[in-house]
């Protein structure tokens, strides 16, 4: 198998806005150290597409996330700020939306941010409340600090973990399907050379 | 958080149909501050995609039947009307799951691969996001068919085809090729000739009178041009089977228009005002816009539904009232519980497997326009692996919606290999669609501007002529700081390819 064959896992990160969901994933997120905790398992699983999901807050602020945005996806995690119980209540509509549009079978996994401001006396919803309700529905769940960098690879390892536990995922999203995508790109200057026949 | 009413907005674009999305798409590297909003839950306005429930509770919304005493002239008109839909009462246990699953296409069309729509989702890197797929083989129905030839007969796709085909008797087949290779160019000093003259008349007796071409190639030639009433002309119908024939194989082998998956349009427009986002646009659906002063010229109030006002110089609307006696079309969708595998066989060398199939079912004369069947296979994302959606196409008339009934079936059973359980009907949506005026509707109030898209063109193929608004709304945004060379045109974000970080793991 080359590497260009291999299966590359798309993971969403969304949340209402100011969850901290940049942060997480474009600083403090290590791929090298990843690797290593990963290990020899997921050998197969080449890339990880993590959504840049700053870049589409002007469809988060509303909740306006298209359908078209879930394709493919094989886990959705969902951030809320732990300081904002309004960030942590609008959790179930993101998770029902997510639900509906994402495959049936993909990794959900909630994260609870800003650990760091507990310290500071800033914690507005308990890390019990927030595995109770992750576990509710079918959720992994952990809290992080992107500043401290506490925990912050554990949502990613675990839901690869996850992923690889259900290979029915991986086949419905299969980049060797008989009637993959054509390729388009490559033949953007060749419009007017093309042959018609 | 800033508040959405503080700034006058530079544009508000109000629905999310393709024009719009595209020129949100336009407008996402402009800097201007866009609102765009939909009065609909749902992405894509006219060119949605449904799920089961979604279709479901839009047939309730578009289920109003016009009687001939409410169409007086002021009565104001849907673009979609008639709308129902049926289940089949067994329809879980034959495998109608997941309602979420599905993705039925209101106005689904195919793309020529020579469409400009497609030269600029590569130019402004939109294609990235969207996957498409290519439209296979185009058949024709014959109802006279008898045991020893098929029901659905294969339109040959190239010259090769044409010189393998046992379908064609030799003689026909040089008339045939003769006029291939004429109208490839037709448009030259050497050809214009041949046609000059009788640009409108019919192209069927045109075929007849100038390549001898029987009724039997006619039929094919005409089922290429998808034509709603079959009444094509000479200058239109050369023209679109000049676009047929150049547009095969730019892509690749053996297929000249592609299909984007998970709903044809409605993805394009959601990919469109998914870079709009990123662009920094903000996205309401569920949320009405309306003019709530008569503007004083120097900006439009707008009143949106959640209590929020916004002002603006630019809106950028579509039109919803359809023109009075405009052409009209019956529409058939259905859910059907095989995959149909005989019409999505390759036909040429490395082709890739097609995930759409055209099925034409030839007008009787003048009785009876064609209709016209696009199978879509599991591929595209619009329904489960094993079934396939079937959308059936014809001019609105008394009977036209029995007639795509009866065409559904025949379709289905010709379909079906014999031995083999007939496929069944698990799902179907039925509707009328119609146009509102074909132009912009522009009005210019001191500073301030309004512009209307055109509701989309009911042509089965994608219409180029549907960019050309775009850009001018685009230009309209832009004022003085538009420059035509930079329009679509864009460079990868930075990062990667699209807006997805790639991590080696």
């Amino acid at each position: 198998m080359s590497e260009d064959s291999l299966p590359v896992l798309k993971i969403l990160i969304i949340g209402p806005s100011g969850a901290g969901k940049s942060a997480h994933c474009d600083d403090q997120f290590d791929p090298e150290s990843t690797t290593a905790t990963i290990g020899i398992d997921f050998k197969p699983f080449h890339h990880a597409a993590v959504s840049n999901s700053h870049s589409k807050a002007g469809q988060e602020r509303f909740r306006t996330l298209s359908t078209s945005y879930y394709r493919g996806a094989h886990a959705v995690i969902l951030v809320y700020d732990i300081t904002s119980r309004k960030s942590f209540l609008s959790m179930e509509k993101w998770i029902d939306e997510a639900r509906s549009s994402a495959s049936p079978d993909a990794v959900l996994y909630l994260v609870g941010s800003k650990l760091d401001k507990v310290a500071t006396g800033g914690r507005a919803v308990s890390f019990e409340e927030g595995k109770a309700f992750a576990e509710s529905q079918g959720a992994g769940f952990c809290e992080v600090s992107s500043k401290t960098r506490e925990n912050v690879r554990q949502p990613f390892v675990e839901v690869v973990d996850r992923i690889v536990q259900r290979p029915e995922l991986l086949a419905s999203t299969a980049p060797a399907s008989s009637t993959a995508g054509l390729n388009l790109g490559g033949l953007g200057s060749n419009y007017s050379s093309a042959c018609p026949c | 958080m800033e508040s959405l009413g503080d700034e006058p907005w530079d544009v508000v674009i109000c629905g999310t149909g393709l024009q719009q999305s595209l020129l949100a798409l336009a407008l996402s590297r402009s800097n201007k501050r866009i609102l765009h909003v939909d009065p609909n839950d749902y992405y894509g306005e006219h060119e949605a995609a449904f799920s089961l429930q979604e279709a479901d509770s839009w047939a309730a919304t578009h289920a109003g039947r016009s009687t001939e005493e409410d169409s007086s002239v002021e009565k104001r008109q849907p673009i979609f009307k008639n709308a129902s839909v049926w289940k089949h009462p067994d329809a879980a246990d034959l495998g109608l799951l997941s309602p979420h699953a599905y993705s039925l296409a209101l106005a689904p069309q195919i793309i020529h691969t020579r469409s400009k729509i497609l030269e600029q989702l590569v130019s402004s890197q939109a294609y990235r996001q969207v996957v498409f797929l290519a439209v296979g083989s185009f058949f024709v129905f014959d109802a006279e068919a008898t045991d020893s030839s098929p029901k659905l007969a294969r339109i040959p796709s190239s010259r090769e085809d044409v010189f393998a085909t046992k379908a064609i008797p030799v003689k026909s087949k040089r008339y045939l090729m003769k006029f291939l290779k004429f109208v490839i160019d037709h448009d030259s000093e050497e050809q214009k000739p041949v046609w000059q003259g009788q640009e409108q008349k019919l192209l069927s007796e045109f075929l007849a009178s100038e390549f001898k071409l029987d009724e039997n190639l006619q039929k094919y030639i005409l089922a290429l041009t998808l034509s709603l009433d079959g009444l094509i002309t000479v200058a239109d119908g050369l023209a679109t089977i000049h676009r047929h024939l150049t547009s095969m194989g730019v892509f690749g082998p053996g297929f000249c228009a592609v299909y984007p998956k998970w709903g044809g349009s409605s993805e394009i427009a959601q990919v469109a005002c998914r870079a709009g986002a990123v662009g920094g646009g903000i996205y309401m659906l569920d949320t009405e816009a309306n003019v709530s002063n008569s503007p004083d010229g120097h900006e439009i109030s707008l009143e949106l539904s959640n209590g929020i006002s916004v002002r603006t110089t630019k809106l950028v609307t579509s039109q919803q009232d359809a023109l009075p006696d405009a052409q009209t079309i019956t529409r058939l969708i259905a859910v059907v519980n095989s995959p149909l595998k005989p019409l999505f066989e390759t036909v040429v060398e490395g082709a890739p497997t097609p995930a759409v199939a055209v099925v034409v079912f030839p007008g009787q004369i003048t009785e009876n326009s064609p209709i016209y069947a696009f199978v879509h296979s599991s591929e595209t994302g619009e329904c489960l692996i094993g079934q396939s959606v079937i959308y059936l196409t014809t001019l609105a008339c008394r009977q036209s919606a029995q007639r795509l009934e009866s065409a559904l079936d025949d379709l289905l059973a010709a379909a079906t290999p014999e031995g083999s359980p007939a496929p069944v009907s698990l799902y179907k949506l039925q509707y009328e669609q119609t146009v509102s005026a074909r132009e912009p509707l522009i009005t210019t109030r001191e500073e301030t501007r309004t512009f209307a898209f055109p509701s989309p063109s009911l042509s089965l193929t994608f219409d180029d002529g549907c960019l050309g608004p775009v850009k001018d709304a685009w230009k309209l945004v832009m004022g003085d700081t538009a420059l035509e060379t930079e329009y679509m045109v864009f460079q990868d974000r930075e990062g990667v390819g699209d807006d997805d970080d790639v991590y080696d793991l």
